[in-house]
């Protein structure tokens, strides 16, 4: 089917959506461009953008300064674990009503701001600006310096209005932030094999996971960013020898900063799927010239991997031949899911994420199966009619894509902030093969269909009940 | 109920001009209402004769949202009813939103009595933002007077401020009603706001001379007509009260370009 006739998709975002076939191999994907109006993007804003990577930082204070809704509609919105404190999971917030728009709302955030250092007594407090915030000019910069001044306490401005742009831009302010912390203390003895985790978040666990490899290995981790992290870490990040960046969406921009700054490189990597958290693992021990530790590596990767690919076979055996729709945040997360799944023997029809590049899309495009369609920015109704028409089994993607994927019949995959279960690492690829088969091949959907195929138009009076839908059918 | 806005450049007096142009209506047996919608929330000083009043922004920030009419409202001279919207202090805020929030304010406590014969709004120097537009939207003022003066600045303000009342015009079915000129001894000067005015596709509906009178009356906290009502000024105000009683003319204005405007002043401002 061309774009043309699928009767969900807005004009201005056609070339936002690309099918993979002969015909148009060439052809360019637009992406990196602001959410067309009606096109119900499934972004975040910016403030979100900048939330969700920041708030995993354990032992901080976040403090939304704006409308309670800012805060209440993202409170404990990551699932990431922390192995110690607890401070993240609060949503604190300025709370400002029609009175502090009117006269200003920088006296009740300095007034939070001390009443929170004071009760909870944070290594940092990050002040996130939202939209009204914006709008009436509130000096928040100037707020935060004052109150950092006076109690010693590291208070970050994020600089995150909602309407300065799209989810991508809150990433920045998130990085722009963190580089604010980055380079405030320095190490003891420096360990000759440090490296920093960026864009790791530690969803139900992950980061252990993966810190437990390399903590096999000999390699040590200074900072995650920001998964478990402490503002201390954070810190000494500067002091690292290597920057291994998973989440490139939201990450690669403090990558490149890092890089310019303390002259740090960095690689990209993804710890999920067999071959990637290999090739994750061998990268990063490459990296320090030491011919043993990558021997190591390679040890430890045979071993893991003989350890799982038994009870995986038996996965494989069920799931052949089903096709995914792989809807993401970040694009390097698609590329890793693409992957994963032809290790599982099925086939993603469609790719997307919300905040890809052209860089990335290339990737996704080289990886991707003839006939599968890749898009950027995808709106519900985008991703509804796309999984009828390239017969989905199931969708892999976060909160929002949830319901989409349950009311068209069709399994889902949390894959992003409310996973359960670790899908990172060697063992995480078993525990996305369990999800993945109790969900695609669940005998709900069967009866769910069954119910739906039905006449669903109950009659009102003499008049027939229609179920307008903006996709006709 | 007839709702009136009064705008033009900040300074150029048009706070004095709404307090005397009141004052001689209420002399007329005329019930009106004054809203200033200004945060130095000084607009009915004369009126009240003193800053007796407390604003509208101040009651809901002390007090909360429980506020009486009695609060807010106070009677000055000859019945006239005296309201101030408040607002923040410069450079924090939102008074914008302040102007919104106050009016809608007073719509709920029901200050909009059908007995008034007028309400005026006294809104302060530019519009910078719709806030200050608030007063002229759908179902408020329908008429509009600018004050202005034979300076320069004063008719660029007053040529800027018609865009607004342009864009609103077509919305919300506001008009203006004419350009008021309070003097400053500017040549010609009665002249050319009579020329500028009628470019507008609108009129000069009074021209207020300048008389030191005012400033005295004001140093006493009081409009020339309740300070002495036999002045000759005194008479002025009695004038544009009857004029605006009694104007029919309602024009959706026709703003100049920069250039024309600058001729304007050319051809009336040089007199040798």
């Amino acid at each position: 089917m061309s774009m043309n006739e699928r009767s969900a998709v807005l004009s201005d975002r056609r070339r936002q959506i690309y099918k993979k076939d002969t015909a148009d191999r060439d052809a360019d994907i637009v992406c990196d461009v602001n959410s067309v109006a009606g096109a119900m993007s499934q972004r975040g804003c910016v403030y979100n953008g900048a939330r969700v990577v920041l708030n995993p930082i354990t032992d901080a204070v976040h403090l939304v300064h704006g409308a309670i809704g800012c805060a209440a509609y993202t409170c404990d919105i990551r699932g990431s674990l922390s192995s110690g404190p607890e401070t993240y999971r609060y949503s604190f917030s300025t709370d400002m009503r029609e009175k502090d728009v009117i006269f200003g709302g920088e006296e009740k955030l300095y007034q939070a701001l001390r009443g929170l250092i004071e009760e909870h007594r944070p290594p940092a407090v990050f002040a996130y600006s939202t939209c009204i915030v914006g709008v009436i000019g509130d000096d928040l910069r100037a707020v935060c310096k004052r109150v950092e001044e006076e109690t010693g306490t590291i208070v970050v401005p994020v600089q995150s209005e909602g309407f300065k742009g799209n989810k991508a831009d809150g990433y920045h302010a998130a990085c722009d932030a963190l580089l604010e912390i980055i380079g405030r203390s320095d190490r003891g003895a420096d360990s000759p094999r440090a490296i920093n985790l960026l864009g790791e978040f530690n969803l139900a666990g992950e980061l252990w996971v993966i810190k437990n490899y390399l903590a096999e290995l000999g390699i040590e981790v200074v900072a995650t960013l920001t998964g478990d992290a402490r503002v201390a870490e954070i810190m000494q990040a500067h002091t690292a020898g290597l920057n291994a960046v998973q989440c490139a969406g939201s990450m690669t921009y403090l990558a490149k900063k890092m890089q310019k700054k303390y002259g740090i490189p960095f690689v990209k990597v993804s710890f999920f799927g067999l071959d990637d958290t290999e090739e994750a693992l061998i990268k990063i021990a490459g990296f320090f010239d030491e011919p043993a530790l990558v021997k190591r590596a390679w040890k430890l990767c045979r071993e893991r991997r003989a350890a799982v690919d038994r009870e995986l076979d038996l996965y494989r055996d069920v799931l052949k031949g089903k096709r995914a729709a792989v809807y993401m945040g970040g694009a390097f997360k698609t590329l890793s899911l693409i992957k994963a799944f032809r290790d599982l023997g099925m086939e993603v029809v469609v790719a997307g994420s919300q905040t890809g590049k052209s860089e990335d899309y290339e990737e996704i495009r080289a990886e991707a199966m003839d006939g599968a369609v890749i898009i950027d920015d995808a709106g519900v109704l985008e991703l509804v009619e796309l999984i009828g028409e390239q017969e989905v089994d199931i969708l892999v993607g976060g909160v929002k894509e949830r319901p989409i994927a349950y009311k068209s019949g069709i399994g889902f995959c949390d894959f992003n902030h409310e996973r359960k279960r670790f899908f990172s690492g060697f063992e995480g690829l078993l525990n996305f093969a369990r999800e993945v088969h109790a969900t695609v091949n669940s005998p709900v959907w069967a009866a769910y269909r069954k119910i739906t195929t039905a006449d669903r138009r109950p009659a009102i009076a003499d008049k027939e009940c229609r179920f307008e839908r903006g996709d006709g059918r | 109920m007839r709702q009136i806005a009064i705008y033009g450049k900040g300074g150029i007096g048009k706070s004095t001009t709404t307090q005397n142009l009141t004052a001689a209506l209420a002399e007329m047996g005329k019930k009106v209402m004054v809203v200033g919608c200004d945060p130095k929330a000084d607009s009915t000083r004369l009126l009240l004769g003193g800053l007796a009043q407390k604003a509208v922004l101040d009651v809901l920030r002390e007090e909360g949202e429980m506020i009486d009419l009695e609060d807010i409202m106070k009677v000055g001279f000859s019945g006239i009813r005296c309201v101030e919207s408040g607002g923040p202090e410069p450079g924090v805020g939102c008074a914008g939103r302040g102007i919104i929030t106050s009016i809608s304010m007073l719509e709920n406590l029901d200050a909009y009595d059908e007995n008034l014969d007028y309400v005026f709004y006294d809104v302060l120097g530019d519009v910078v933002c719709g806030g200050f537009a608030m007063p002229i939207r759908e179902g408020k003022a329908k008429e509009i007077y600018i004050v202005a003066s034979g300076e320069m600045m004063a008719m660029y303000a007053a040529n800027n401020i018609c865009k607004g009342v342009k864009k609103y015009a077509n919305t919300g079915g506001v008009r203006l009603g004419g350009i008021i000129c309070n003097s400053r001894k500017v040549d010609n000067e009665e002249a050319m706001l009579k020329a500028f005015a009628e470019k507008l596709g609108s009129q000069l509906i009074q021209f207020v001379p300048r008389d030191n009178m005012v400033q005295r009356a004001e140093i006493h906290k009081k409009t020339v007509i309740q300070y002495d009502p036999s002045q000759p000024q005194a008479d002025v105000y009695r004038s544009l009260a009857m004029n605006i009683d009694g104007n029919e003319m309602f024009v959706i204005p026709e703003p100049m370009h920069t250039d024309e405007l600058e001729k304007l002043l050319m051809e009336y401002g040089l007199l040798d």
